[in-house]
């Protein structure tokens, strides 16, 4: 019977179809997630971010100080004798 | 102008104006609750919450201020990171760790009591492990690493008598 035959392909093909799908589904939302890992000479796009272990304390004590201290405008200066290091990889 | 004046150009340059490459107008905090922005940074959430939680503890014992800036620095890298370490609530007392993964450059800035404590030879050391573990393309294993370093470099803040 050629009729059921040919179901049979189209069913096979289906299920092969749907398999492939699946795999590239599964391909590109890693790939998504692999692009957020940084490599060392290649462009790495991502939000900046800037952290405090606690923000809202920390800004808090630092207007106070300003203000016992007489001026706020230190906030907007560097402070004259800073340390530190730096280095490139 | 006076020496260390921040001028209206480098203000914006620094986040005044919002630009995706600007940094936050604000430092804040690492821990994914509450800052779901933080999400869309370099790190992982996993790296995020070892950052918050070395960043807590380096502040605990030693009595200093750490902080930790990842994103462009300019050409200028070393000016950028005091500007930003500038901006910080104390500066005295505070440690800017400023990293550029694009640029590759690491910049660390102690302020002026901070670096009674914390030499720039140490700074250094902390700055070369840093780097190492970039090099091989991990971020917040070198963050936290330098977090700990400089910490345990720096000691336990002296108890006020």
């Amino acid at each position: 019977m050629p009729g059921s035959y040919v179901r049979l392909l189209v069913i096979l093909i289906a299920i092969a179809a749907a398999f492939a799908l699946v795999l590239a589904a599964f391909v590109f939302a890693g790939g998504s997630r692999r692009s957020k890992r940084y490599r060392p000479g290649r462009p790495f796009t991502f939000m900046p971010v800037w952290f405090l272990s606690a923000p809202e304390e920390q800004s808090r004590a630092g207007i106070a100080r300003a203000l016992t201290s007489g001026s706020l405008a230190g906030r907007l200066t560097r402070p004259r004798e800073t340390g530190g290091a730096s280095d490139r990889w | 102008m006076i020496a260390g004046e921040v001028t209206s150009s480098s203000v914006e340059r620094l986040g005044a104006t919002q630009s995706p490459s600007a940094p936050p107008a604000a430092p804040q905090s690492a821990n994914p609750k509450g800052n779901p922005e933080v999400v869309d940074g370099p790190l992982s959430v996993r790296a995020l919450l070892r950052i918050d939680e070395a960043l807590r503890l380096a502040d605990a014992t030693t009595g200093f201020v750490f902080s930790v800036y990842i994103g462009e620095l300019g050409p200028n890298p070393r000016e950028t990171a005091e500007l930003l370490h500038g901006r910080l609530p104390d500066p005295d007392v505070s440690v800017l760790m400023a990293i550029s993964p694009n640029e590759r450059v690491l910049e660390i800035v102690t302020g002026s009591r901070a670096r009674r404590r914390l030499f720039d030879r140490d700074a250094k050391l902390a700055a070369m492990s840093m780097s190492a573990a970039f090099a091989g393309g991990d971020l917040g294993g070198g963050i936290v690493a330098g977090i700990a370093q400089l910490a345990d470099h720096a000691g336990r803040a002296p108890v006020a008598r």
